[in-house]
């Protein structure tokens, strides 16, 4: 990763942050709430590859872990899992299959939510299989979803160098 | 005819890359988890919320209306029927002299919170008020941040009470601000006392679920609407006679060696806006 790369990542996983713990906390669907720091690895798997979706996973899961009253570091090995996962099983399907960063997110979220919970119990929170896991996974998954293509087209902009942009437009 | 090697290295790389990563989240858990080393683990959070907190309530007095606008647009229909009552509260509100719906309320909070020091067993200790900044950004946690820290004398394990009864614990303590685990938090477990000295445990669920009662044999008298108040046991984590909760079920299955009793807690954890951190040191 560049300096530019790394710079233009941390401001975006800062303002995701902040974003969550004021706008998000206010939105609350059957007393759950949309979790914005799980789709920003899945954006950045999708647009830039596994590696990069591991590192913004860590990342995140990091800072989100600094403001939360769970196992510190939880949140950025279940990230780095999730943005692995997605860059390496994804390719270059989103430039192209419309609708598939919607899809994925959706996916990812879901799989994302049931990792956090089971690696959670597994680490002695075993309360965090009594929430209403159901209902966790569906707000957080159908919110992902929404906001799949601003995180994507952000990623893209932390991410991807210029000349790469160009690259993908002249294929087009 | 050359051949080309890019895919391998790409691959080790990309391997290295995740190895790296889970072995450094596995050993970030690890140590926060182990006794010396969470100390290490405490102070970055402590320095990070220390840069974030004012941050975070900067930037929330922005977007705020934003967040506002969304949950409205969540709950439309509710908020459409809290606006035609509110119409008609005003309109009987006009005329007379009166504060703000907020600060009445908070007003109240207020004094119920006073209530609770005329208790024998806070009338001793030193309380620290605090006022409720924000809930847990986390799904899986039920918490409140309060804006006191351990500058002002609150610590890990503090109880907090708010209007009414026992609200949780301090988990987490900065130098400005402290995290409260609720009662309905999973990991809450309260030693409690009802009736005539009878003892059980209070044990936390999820937010917005009852709270579960348990350790109560089945011959034990129990009836709903009775009040638990805090035992002293439990090693003295909280000092006796706060209310804590009020059953609201009672069952006996036949053939179970306890009663399956819920309850409900006695302060309103859903609309904190003040709460008080007691200095507690135990049961010494």
């Amino acid at each position: 990763m560049t300096a530019r790369v790394t710079i233009r990542t941390l401001v975006v996983v800062a303002l995701a942050l902040l974003v969550q713990s004021t706008v998000m906390l206010d939105i609350r669907v059957a007393g759950v709430s949309p979790d914005v720091m799980v789709v920003l690895p899945v954006a950045a798997g999708l647009v830039a590859g596994p590696v990069e979706g591991a590192a913004v996973g860590f990342v995140a899961g990091i800072a989100a872990d600094l403001l939360l009253p769970t196992p510190f570091g939880l949140s950025a090995l279940v990230g780095t899992l999730v943005g692995f996962s997605v860059g390496a099983l994804t390719g270059e399907a989103v430039r192209y299959v419309r609708g598939f960063a919607t899809l994925v997110a959706l996916v990812a979220s879901a799989a994302s939510v049931m990792l956090y919970a089971v690696l959670g119990a597994v680490l002695g929170e075993a309360q965090f299989l009594r929430v209403d896991l159901g209902a966790v996974i569906v707000v957080v998954s159908v919110a992902n979803a929404l906001l799949a293509g601003p995180s994507v087209r952000v990623a893209r902009w932390a991410l991807v160098p210029p000349s790469e942009h160009v690259q993908a437009a002249g294929r087009r | 005819m050359a051949r080309t090697v890019a895919k391998p290295k790409r691959s080790r790389r990309t391997l290295t890359t995740l190895v790296v990563l889970v072995l450094l989240s596995v050993s970030i858990i690890t140590l926060s988890e182990t006794g010396r080393a969470s100390v290490l683990t405490s102070g970055v959070k402590s320095i990070a919320s220390d840069i974030y907190s004012p941050l975070r309530s900067g930037v929330n007095g922005v977007l705020d209306p934003i967040g506002r606008f969304f949950a409205g647009a969540v709950h439309y229909g509710a908020v459409e029927q809290e606006n035609e009552k509110l119409r008609a509260q005003i309109a009987a509100l006009q005329g007379q002299r009166a504060s703000t719906r907020a600060a009445q309320r908070q007003y109240s909070e207020l004094q119920r919170l006073l209530q609770l020091d005329k208790l024998p067993a806070l009338s001793s200790l030193t309380e620290v008020v605090a006022e409720v900044t924000s809930l847990t950004t986390s799904d899986f946690a039920n918490t409140v941040t309060i804006d006191k820290g351990r500058n002002d004398g609150v610590s890990i394990g503090d109880p907090v009470v708010a209007a009414g009864g026992l609200a949780g614990q301090i988990v987490l303590s900065y130098h400005h601000v402290s995290t409260v685990r609720l009662l309905t938090d999973g990991q809450s477990k309260i030693g409690v006392t009802f009736g005539r000295g009878e003892e059980a445990t209070l044990v936390g669920v999820a937010a917005g679920k009852p709270l579960q009662v348990d350790y109560v044999p089945a011959a034990t008298p129990v009836s709903v609407g009775e009040v638990l108040t805090t035992s002293g046991l439990q090693g003295g984590a909280f000092p006796p006679g706060i209310p804590v909760a009020r059953v609201t079920s009672v069952r006996t299955v036949v053939g179970a060696a306890d009663k399956q009793i819920t309850a409900e807690p006695i302060a309103d954890l859903d609309g904190l806006s003040f709460v008080e951190a007691l200095v507690w040191s135990g049961s010494s």
